[in-house]
């Protein structure tokens, strides 16, 4: 029995073993930022990103691209999310890869947090300049205080050449300029390096007597007094004085080395300049609104009123950053991310033009695998079971309209 | 050998075995302070030590040495009351130090690639060996408290500022004006750090214009004279052998 025992706890011990060395020879590459497994409902009811466009594809070290595009800030907010009024226009990349050179909202440098409007839209560029090479996808993104980070689409961009090559110039208004890659990087290591020798060498005054042992028998035999001489007291008054000299000398010399410094800059940015739309010329009003889980599609019934002066077509819905695509009105040329696109998802009962004064009730079916992909099917999961997307229209001369779309969903399992 | 024979045989073989032990008590006192402290540096100080952009003449001056005595006066509590050493607080910061530095370079530049000029460590020893020194000559855990604890707080601006004035040239970019420090938290892109998230120049001690930065330390070196008080009594608790006396 016991041969038994020990057998099986042997084998055991080899499988752990196994197992922990198949685990570590198994690494895949993490290659996302985990916006798949955000909240489906945050993804389509906070921030609507379009019109977006990642200026080049392999960019050199040293070299530069932007991000562009639009987002809209939108009215139904929902309650669970903290309002967008402290927050930050950040990038979704794995770290410094690019450094960001520039961030605008409106035309406004956006280096701190901002205070953004519900309802609004926003025009935003993110200038990054390459700094580490390798395939990164380079995701929009805006963080919201309490809310979280709520992350746009990505796109892989690749990164040629090699860090050793990047370097970051900037003129100081002292009139200096600095590698910001590596300036004062010798400075900190002296000074790390000094004081770091300096309290070995008040510990090896220490180390270099009897340490623990015998001092710790003679506290026992109440012999305390003895184990400290008034040479302990002058050499660790001698370190204590030269400490303080140390610092008065240097925080002096470093002040006439810099005379101009200045505090870090912080606070909020408020005023952020909106696009000033042209006023809504197409009314949609959902009649209802269905996803249905087997065939990964969502239909809606939608009432639309065209009050322009132009007939106009439905040619795509968005939502959480996946377009929704009628090809025979609307095709992408922007080089939108593949996995978000789907070319051909948008089916219209009626898509002919809606002439100006007409109202059409029409059935729109959003069909794709990107529901799954991007686990927006676990919307049906959520509290607030609420979708929300972009329409956007095309008229006779090729003018997009965006309308916003906010209705409840209802699930269908079968 | 019986229990009650000694494992040593003369005099020179006994110095050598209290050497040998010495050096392995060092060693590894080092690396447990190292660990424990540098945990809970991380914990409390974070953001304020990692990141240049953190650094203020506000928060940062007045969290980290409260922050930062903690260890300090605890192991100083082991050490003096127990064997008479006034090294406890240089050593916990030499660790600290060293945990850091090995952080730094490894994990943010290593992995990650930020430059070692936006994440480097702040100073402490300085006010460490002050701590020590105010302990060795004076005896008193009071003294030490009050004139250490106090002598800590104060000298952690000026021990740092040879290295944080560089990066508080001001640029103008873009059209706004910023610190080199502030420039570099723009440029080196923290996907999972929103700038409201950095606690700087918050506070309403606005009456003492610029100067500001002592305001903060005196009260920073305040506050860590209780924290001291505090932590020296978790040092003695800790420190105690009560736990292992056999009846």
């Amino acid at each position: 029995m016991k041969l038994i025992k020990d057998r099986i706890a042997k084998l055991s011990f080899v499988a752990l073993l196994v197992t922990v060395t198949a685990a570590m020879f198994y690494a895949p590459t993490a290659s996302a930022h985990g916006e798949k497994s955000q909240a489906a409902f945050m993804r389509m009811r906070t921030i609507h990103w379009y019109d977006l466009n990642w200026s080049k594809d392999i960019v050199p070290v040293n070299d530069t691209m932007t991000v562009t595009g639009k987002f809209h800030v939108f009215a139904g907010w929902p309650e669970t999310v903290a309002k967008p009024e402290i927050s930050f226009l950040n990038i979704g990349i794995p770290g410094p890869v690019f450094i960001r050179a520039g961030s605008w909202i409106g035309g406004q440098l956006v280096p701190r947090s901002v205070s953004l409007e519900l309802g609004e839209t926003y025009e935003f560029k993110v200038l990054l300049k390459a700094r580490r090479p390798g395939d990164w996808h380079v995701h929009s993104m805006m963080n919201v205080k309490d809310g979280g980070p709520i992350i746009g689409p990505g796109k892989w961009v690749t990164i040629t050449g090699s860090m050793s090559q990047f370097t970051n110039p900037i003129t100081t208004l002292t009139g200096q300029t600095i590698d910001l890659e590596n300036w004062n990087l010798s400075n900190i290591y002296f000074w790390h390096a000094f004081w770091y020798a300096f309290g070995i060498a008040y510990i090896a005054y220490w180390a270099r007597k009897p340490v623990f042992v015998p001092r710790l028998l003679a506290m026992d035999a109440g012999k305390a007094d003895t184990l400290i001489t008034s040479m302990d007291k002058k050499v660790g008054i001698g370190f204590a004085v030269a400490t303080l000299l140390i610092v008065a000398v240097t925080m002096q010399s470093t002040n006439e080395a810099y005379p101009i410094t200045t505090p870090l800059q912080a606070g909020l940015l408020r005023g952020m300049k909106p696009i000033e739309m042209a006023a809504r010329t197409v009314a949609v009003k959902v009649d209802s609104a269905t996803y249905r889980v087997p065939g990964r599609a969502m239909q809606m019934t939608l009432t639309i009123t065209n009050n322009g002066d132009s007939s106009v077509r439905l040619g795509e819905f968005m939502t959480a950053s996946v377009r929704f695509l009628d090809p025979a009105v609307h095709e992408d040329e922007t080089g939108y991310p593949d996995d978000l696109l789907a070319e051909e998802g948008l089916t219209v009962s009626d898509n002919s033009p809606l002439a100006p004064g007409q109202t059409r009730t029409v059935e729109v079916t959003a069909s794709d695998a990107a529901w799954e992909v991007y686990r927006l099917a676990d919307l049906i999961y959520d509290p607030d079971s609420r979708f929300a997307g972009l329409l956007f229209f095309t008229d006779e001369a090729g003018n997009r309209q965006m309308v916003t779309i906010d209705a409840p969903l209802i699930p269908s399992f079968i | 050998m019986s229990a009650s024979q000694s494992a040593v045989r003369s005099r020179a073989e006994a110095v050598k075995v209290s050497r040998t032990f010495d050096w392995m008590i060092m060693f590894t006192l080092f690396f447990v302070i190292l660990g424990g402290y540098h945990v809970h540096f991380m914990l409390v100080a974070g953001d304020w030590d990692f990141w240049s952009d953190w650094k203020d003449r506000r928060l940062w001056v007045t969290v980290l040495p409260i922050m930062g005595i903690t260890f300090p006066a605890a192991v100083q509590a082991v050490l003096w009351w127990r064997y008479r050493i006034a090294f406890g607080a240089t050593l916990c910061v030499l660790g600290l130090l060293f945990g850091e530095w090995v952080n730094r370079y490894f994990n943010f530049w290593g992995w990650t690639y930020f430059p070692i000029n936006f994440v480097f460590p702040s100073q402490l020893v300085p006010g460490a060996i002050v701590l020590d020194v105010v302990l060795l000559v004076s005896g008193s855990m009071q003294l030490t408290a009050v004139v250490g604890g106090l002598g800590f707080g104060l000298l952690f601006y000026p021990g740092n500022w040879p290295v944080m004035a560089p990066l508080h040239l001001p640029v103008e970019y873009n059209g706004m004006m910023m610190t080199l420090a502030d420039l570099s938290g723009y440029h080196y892109v923290r996907t999972g750090m929103p700038e409201y998230i950095r606690m700087v120049e918050k506070g309403t001690l606005r009456t003492f214009g610029k100067d500001v930065a002592p305001v903060s330390a005196f009260f920073s070196g305040f506050v860590s004279i209780i924290v001291y008080f505090l932590w020296h009594f978790f040092g003695r608790w800790f420190g105690s052998t009560a736990f292992t006396k056999i009846s």
